[in-house]
């Protein structure tokens, strides 16, 4: 398994790093669920656990409890069963105004009567800070953050990046426990949204503050989390670095969800130590459970789990592309699989949240699969080629619970 | 990246398909619409000038003399300008007293109805509490009350006011007595503290009513922000929500001003002395002072300033506010 992850972490080259700070505090969540009025079960009993300096983010589809979850660790929602502990602190039945954490709002939430100077110094003169201390760190926050020509205007005149340049410096200014981030950069365009998701991981490296971020984009997920935990229906599905998140999905939905393009999925029978499927005997990897089994499982293989044929001896699949994507360096293909199509909740539910390309798969009644080829190699919509399956690179999951096996 | 897509021009070959009006049918449809238009224009011409007329006619005629009053009543200009009618007004009218007490109401009224309503519109518009709703509609219960409906229980109160106050705080012993003499007074007749709260009873309902869908209108994250920055309740409303309220704040500002400013039933049933004291009028009681004595002394012109002097100050505060106050009227259709 050697195949290139859907993004890395970018490096933060001239900055000059800070340890953590030696106050960072760290989050713990014990059995944490909410019920809203109405019965709706938003959160189901979540063990989450933040480590002091560390960056989580929290991804899932829309509606999966993830910003439920982030409102009641700053205490903008009442907690209906469980423990929010903030350090030692059990903060559960506290105030927003007494956990001393800062939130930044996917809408940003500056106050549109004040200017970026008092929008920034808000919550110290909130803490009683003196006017030069004050003055001094939005001074120095502005800096950090390119802001100095901007203290005197509203935000009503800012643009979009320089509104969400404000608020992360309204949240930073304080120094507070806990970052608290809600979506933040979901109502930038793409370029300026890559942009500053290497500001923020330069700023969480350089700051050290425990960060808690929430976004329904896995790619934002896995470049900014050191961890991310996968949420679905208020239920805590995994929570892991981006690779083993990547490489060691615990179910269905996580394999589905992480990844893009994502994984494609197709029922296949297992026995006599080889995954059959669309009439292709592929050999298990050595050392698999699954080696002496005889059943049915739904066999998941990654877009760049394929390579070209060639004399490697990897089994190999006669395909025909319907649909070539250039993406420069490399192409997508999407091919037909002479197989049914796997149609579970857990994949319609991470489709579901995925891009339109994605669904675009689902109404076939055959398998489609995504397969990511070089581009210096030549094909074309409807030329028949070979594409030869890496052994090592499937992933196999029970049809009944979702769970991968091993 | 590129695509394999259906072709664009499907769209378009669509549209161009789909039947278009007819060219008599469009000349139809266009002398439809002007004819609408015109009429609008003519009808808001003549409401304008209905509106306008008199009130330019009355402002004109303040500055001519009795005689150009009598003889050419319906002309607008003045042959020569008379300011002394307005001094006249102002003192023997006795304008300046009257002007003085209004202010004092009014702003006394506007102060506390802005502050009380907008608070209590804050808190059943935002906070989630057993009773909100049955609050809410307690306040808007009042709407439809006409004020003469409240004439005899608020005249009958205000009367007894004084001696009930006297009797409750003459149980305390040593102070009771004289507490009960000091505040008596204020909430009894003829007391401008007493009108002034009579006039914020008489406006509550209507200015929580604004304002609790203006609040409603407000993004919830602001407020949210700023508890989480440490912000207290209070703080919240006092430094973020209202400054954010501002444009709601203005136009239910002036139509207090407009509607407390003009009363004339309920001082004219309030303030009325019970012992010898001096009668503390407002402008609208003053005026009907000033028609009959003026009118008795045929001093047409020292009315006609009198009246174009109780017009000016709401007319100033409107055209000042006229901008905020469309903003505040339109703020909850365009958010």
């Amino acid at each position: 398994m050697n195949a290139p992850l859907p993004g890395t972490r970018p490096q933060a080259a001239n900055i000059p790093l800070q340890r953590a700070r030696p106050e960072a505090t760290g989050i713990r969540l014990e059995q944490v669920s909410k019920r809203f009025r109405g019965g709706v079960l938003a959160v189901d009993r979540v063990d989450l656990d933040v480590r002091p300096g560390e960056f989580v983010v929290l991804v899932g589809p829309s509606g999966c409890g993830k910003s439920t979850l982030l409102r009641m660790i700053a205490g903008l929602e009442a907690v209906s069963g469980g423990r929010i502990w903030l350090g030692d602190q059990d903060v559960t039945s506290r105030l927003p105004q007494e956990r001393d954490v800062a939130m930044v709002f996917q809408s940003y939430a500056l106050y549109p009567r004040m200017t970026v100077r008092r929008n920034l110094g808000f919550g110290l003169r909130m803490r009683h800070t003196g006017r030069p201390e004050r003055n001094r760190r939005v001074a120095e926050v502005a800096e950090v953050l390119g802001l100095e020509h901007l203290l005197d205007r509203r935000p009503a005149a800012l643009s979009g990046g320089q509104r969400q340049r404000v608020a992360m410096g309204r949240a930073i200014v304080r120094e507070p426990k806990a970052f608290l981030m809600d979506e933040p950069l979901s109502n930038l365009d793409a370029k300026l949204r890559v942009s500053m998701r290497a500001q923020l991981s330069r700023l969480h490296q350089r700051l050290g503050t425990t960060t808690v971020y929430v976004t329904h984009d896995q790619v934002e997920a896995m470049t900014l989390g050191q961890r991310v935990a996968v949420l679905r229906d208020g239920v805590l599905q995994q929570c892991d670095t981006p690779q083993h998140l990547f490489r060691h999905p615990v179910n269905l939905f996580v394999a589905a969800f992480i990844g893009s393009p994502s994984m494609n999925f197709v029922a296949a029978s297992v026995s006599g130590g080889a995954a059959h499927f669309a009439d292709l005997r592929v050999p298990l990897p050595a050392g698999s459970s699954l080696a002496t089994a005889d059943r049915q499982v739904i066999l998941g293989i990654r877009p760049t789990g394929f390579g070209v044929a060639e004399s490697n001896g990897w089994p190999t699949l006669r395909a025909v592309p319907d649909v070539v994507e250039e993406l420069g360096d490399e192409r997508n293909l999407i091919i037909d699989i002479n197989a049914p199509r796997v149609d579970t909740d857990a994949t319609r539910a991470a489709v579901a949240a995925r891009t339109a390309d994605d669904a675009l798969l689902l109404p076939e009644e055959k398998a489609r699969f995504t397969v990511r080829v070089p581009g210096d190699h030549p094909v074309s919509i409807g030329e028949p080629l070979d594409l030869a399956v890496n052994p090592e690179r499937l992933y196999f999951f029970d049809p009944e619970t979702g769970q991968t096996l091993r | 990246m590129s695509t394999v897509t259906t072709p664009a021009g499907e769209r378009a070959a669509r549209t161009a398909a789909a039947p278009q009006p007819t060219r008599r049918a469009r000349r139809h449809l266009i002398g439809t619409d002007t004819f609408f238009n015109g009429f609008s224009h003519v009808f808001l011409l003549v409401w304008a000038v209905l509106v306008v007329y008199p009130m330019v006619w009355a402002a004109l005629s303040s500055f001519k003399d009795d005689a150009q009053i009598i003889r050419e009543p319906l002309s607008l200009i003045p042959h020569s300008l008379h300011w002394d009618n307005f001094a006249r007004a102002w003192t023997k009218g006795g304008l300046g007293s009257f002007f003085v007490n209004t202010v004092l109401v009014v702003g006394g009224g506007v102060f506390c109805t802005m502050l009380l309503g907008s608070m209590a519109a804050y808190v059943l518009a935002r906070y989630e509490f057993f009773g909100n709703r049955f609050i809410y509609y307690t306040f808007l219960a009042g709407l439809p009350v006409p004020i003469y409906l409240a004439a005899v229980p608020l005249y009958v109160g205000t009367f007894k006011a004084p001696g009930q106050i006297a009797d409750f705080f003459g149980r305390i012993p040593v102070v009771g007595s004289s507490i009960g003499s000091f505040i008596g007074p204020y909430l009894g007749p003829n007391s401008r503290v007493m009108l002034i709260l009579v006039y914020v009873a008489w406006s509550l309902s209507f200015t929580v009513f604004f304002m609790h869908s203006f609040f409603r209108t407000l993004p919830t994250t602001i407020a949210e922000a700023a508890l989480v920055d440490g912000a207290s309740h209070s703080r919240l409303f006092f430094g973020v929500m209202l400054p954010m309220a501002r444009p709601g704040l203005i136009s239910i500002g002036i139509f207090n001003v407009i509607g407390q400013w003009n009363q004339w039933y309920l001082p004219y049933l309030l303030m009325q002395p019970s012992g010898g004291e001096e009668k503390k009028q407002v402008i609208a009681q003053g005026l009907i002072n000033l028609s009959v004595n003026q009118g008795y002394k045929s001093d047409w012109s020292g009315m006609f300033a009198g009246i174009t002097l109780a017009m000016l100050p709401v007319l100033v505060v409107y055209l000042v506010f006229q901008r905020q106050v469309q903003a505040g009227l339109t703020a909850s259709i365009t958010k």
